[in-house]
């Protein structure tokens, strides 16, 4: 009985009002996490889980000796943030990115891919 | 008496869940890139807004014939600040022998106040400094299930990702490891009901575990199935040795090693492990431990998922790059 009592309380207080938030997670990026592709991408662009706020959120991408090769600022909408590259030449590149989500959790990562094979 | 107690004991823990609902709020156990999940056996190396909700454990004893003993726990966690945080929880166990005796009740009360110590991103290095406290006599004395007397054990916990290793590494640096080591004081030394020495005791634990979701997003995705990706395989240990005021008792250590499974969601994770006996003193055969976690910063992010004091209410730093 004090058991259901406990349990049937801390239900109702946790599954009364829950809210569509929470971290937000990188789902897919394009490249792929880790990957060699042929030739040169164009863009980075990344789908976390969560929509993201755009003012806080962010991706800048380098290459192995630590200079930028992204084109600044990163576009960002609902879930997804991407941004251009400049003309890449074989190599390894960092992708680093933060999220902040919409109720303010903040995440943050880095990955990189290898353009040519190499 | 005890009936009564207890039921005003169930209302108390969730009055006091309700009440926390006026704060601020960040995350659960993420250091830099990495998360560490909460683990089932031992603590995860982080204060935060959480729920088990429940444990359940089955095992058997380790006397002649084995017992056979359910235990069903209930913890929550709260932040006071973005860097102190209580914990209280219970634990509910029915043992039935197999002549057909069965105890059934209560253990203590347990609360945690514990102080997180560091988070270094870079390093996905977690510290943090905890005092357990066992409540004496707010358990089921009567059958025998909870002491008379009252348990301090100090604790620390660190929490380590290997994903600052060179990215040569590879698949290696999605590992990780957790641990724990406290020392518990009961504050009687001596149990006139049984008349024996009450024990100090070393207690410690520790995790290994493989973060899927970290080989996907941080070093290479494979493309699984998605289910695959929400995973951590894990083994826990936990131990305790007894090493002063132990005259007339074993000074032999007990505990289990836990081989398991984690799935992590967004706003829960799901956990299963197999608990095996370090020796017979520690059990009998194979158990099972299996928990359900909720993550209450996430699925309440405006109200009991913050801490409860120095939230800031100023929007966020913009991140500069």
């Amino acid at each position: 009985m004090r058991i259901r009592i406990l349990f049937t309380s801390l239900f109702l207080a946790t599954f009364s009002n829950v809210a569509a938030h929470a971290h937000a997670f990188l789902d897919h990026a394009s490249p792929l996490v880790g990957s060699t592709v042929a030739s040169a991408p164009h863009e980075v662009a990344l789908t976390f889980t969560q929509n993201l706020e755009s003012s806080f959120s962010s991706v800048q991408v380098t290459d192995a000796n630590g200079a930028r090769v992204d084109q600044g600022k990163a576009q960002i909408s609902g879930n997804s943030m991407r941004v251009g590259l400049k003309s890449l030449s074989p190599g390894t590149y960092r992708v680093r990115w933060h999220a902040l989500s919409v109720d303010t959790h903040k995440t943050e990562g880095s990955f990189t891919f290898i353009v040519g094979g190499r | 008496m005890l009936r009564s107690s207890s039921c005003s004991r169930a209302f108390a823990l969730a009055l006091v869940f309700l009440a926390l609902s006026a704060a601020e709020a960040f995350a659960h156990c993420f250091v830099g890139p990495r998360f560490f999940p909460a683990t089932l056996a031992t603590d995860d190396p982080c204060v935060a807004d959480e729920m088990s909700l429940p444990t359940v454990a089955w095992s058997k004893t380790g006397d002649v014939p084995a017992a056979t003993e359910w235990d069903v726990s209930v913890e929550l966690s709260k932040r006071i600040t973005e860097d102190l945080g209580i914990s209280i929880g219970d634990t509910w166990s029915n043992i039935h022998q197999p002549g057909g005796f069965t105890q059934a009740g209560f253990g203590n009360l347990e609360t945690t106040l514990q102080y997180q110590l560091l988070k270094d991103g870079p390093h996905e290095l977690a510290l943090l400094l905890g005092l357990i406290v066992d409540w004496g006599g707010t358990g089921a004395i009567n059958s025998g299930l909870a002491d008379r007397w009252s348990t301090l054990t100090p604790t620390f916990y660190f929490g380590k990702g290997f994903g600052d290793l060179p990215d040569s590494f590879g698949w290696i640096r999605a590992f990780a490891v957790t641990g724990q080591i406290g020392y518990q004081f009961p504050t009687r030394n001596f149990d006139v009901d049984t008349g024996s020495f009450i024990p100090q005791v070393l207690a410690y634990g520790a995790s290994i575990q493989y973060s899927m979701p970290y080989l996907k997003s941080e070093i290479r995705d494979y493309q699984f199935p998605d289910f695959i990706n929400h995973l951590i395989p894990i083994v826990e240990m936990q131990l305790s040795t007894p090493v002063a005021n132990n005259f007339g008792n074993s000074g032999l250590t007990t505990g289990t090693i836990n081989p398991g499974v984690i799935w992590v969601g967004t706003y829960f994770q799901v956990g299963a492990e197999a608990v095996l006996p370090v020796n017979h003193s520690s059990g009998t055969g194979v158990g099972f431990l299996g928990q359900l976690h909720l993550y209450l910063d996430d699925m309440f992010p405006t109200t009991i998922g913050r801490p409860l004091l120095g939230g800031s209410s100023a929007p966020p730093q913009q991140l500069k790059f």
